[in-house]
């Protein structure tokens, strides 16, 4: 049965590497989509740190995207 | 409406929503296999090299559905000035770019077992490989303008204008005598030529297809907001 899936009637290589490079390419795109995102989410997080005390109580205050990034991130670490 | 597709708004639900393509995103994803590769009949004509098709055919529709769906947004763009519709287009490109390689490629591979060549340049793949620099283009400008106003105007109209590469891809078959074979599914009107035994994984592989590009888009959506955001970080 394995032998037969396998081989699929001869053409078990055009199956197998249609899926393979799918995958492989599919894999490939969500590390570097998913790498990408964690860099700019610390690096905001960061930027957010550096500010002052008031600077960054004004920022999360006004902004709900930097409040989750900020929240997030401090989670994390 | 508007208020309602602001990054602020939306942003809150990324998370939410990936967190629960995730969960059941493997799960899916194991069961469009086993069907497309286990339990779907083998055609009669074709033989197994058939089980291709589960990853062409969605690839291809992901690939048209993603340009066109960039060249509409670019289109509002234009006419609303949001500028959140251009950071939607930005984060579909690189899942239509992605899919039409994969169309190309597996069609390729598809080719060889049923046509006996791995390429040909009729119409439908020649104006597959037009699609994918269009789609080149398009990142390319997004990418290459330092002035985003310029960048949002240029790749807007790289999509309007290879919208009409679309209909051409569509209709190639019809259009002109090539070795690829027509269209057996219909999906604006619903109609299909395939048997259920093969129509169902299909539709399988075509739901695990549409999760990984929504957890791509989420990302890169996310990425884009951030990006901005970044940009003007004192002045939130």
């Amino acid at each position: 049965m394995i032998e037969k899936l396998v081989l699929m009637s001869g053409y078990g290589f055009f199956v197998w590497l249609s899926f393979a490079i799918t995958l492989f390419a599919c894999s490939i795109v969500y590390y570097r989509t998913y790498k990408t995102l964690k860099k700019y989410e610390k690096a905001f997080a960061k930027e957010l740190k550096e500010l002052s005390d008031s600077e960054r109580k004004k920022v999360l205050e006004n902004s709900k995207i930097a409040n989750q990034v900020f929240a997030s991130y401090n989670k994390s670490i | 409406m508007f208020y309602f597709i602001s990054p602020s708004k939306i942003f809150k639900w990324i998370e939410r929503v990936t967190d629960f393509i995730n969960s059941i995103f493997f799960v899916v994803l194991i069961i469009g296999l086993t069907f497309a590769l286990l339990i779907s009949p083998p055609d009669y004509l074709q033989g197994d090299s058939v089980r291709i098709m589960y990853v062409h055919v969605p690839s291809a529709w992901i690939s048209l559905a993603s340009f066109t769906c960039i060249a509409f947004l670019s289109f509002l763009t234009f006419l609303l000035k949001l500028k959140n519709l251009n950071l939607i287009s930005k984060s579909i490109a690189p899942i239509g770019l992605l899919f039409t390689f994969l169309a190309i490629a597996t069609g390729s591979l598809w080719g060889k077992p049923t046509w006996g060549t791995w390429w040909v340049w009729d119409a439908r793949l020649t104006s597959m490989v037009i699609l994918l620099l269009f789609y080149v283009l398009y990142i390319l400008s997004t990418k290459i303008f330092k002035d985003e106003d310029k960048a949002n105007k240029v790749s807007g109209l790289i999509a309007i204008v290879g919208l009409i590469n679309i209909p051409i891809i569509k209709y190639s078959v019809d259009w002109w005598s090539t070795l690829h074979q027509p269209q057996s599914i219909n999906i604006l009107s619903g109609s299909s030529s395939i048997h259920s035994s093969m129509l169902f994984p299909l539709m399988l592989m075509l739901l695990v297809l549409l999760l990984y590009c929504a957890l791509i888009f989420l990302m890169k959506y996310k990425t884009e907001i951030i990006r901005i955001k970044r940009k003007n970080v004192k002045r939130l």
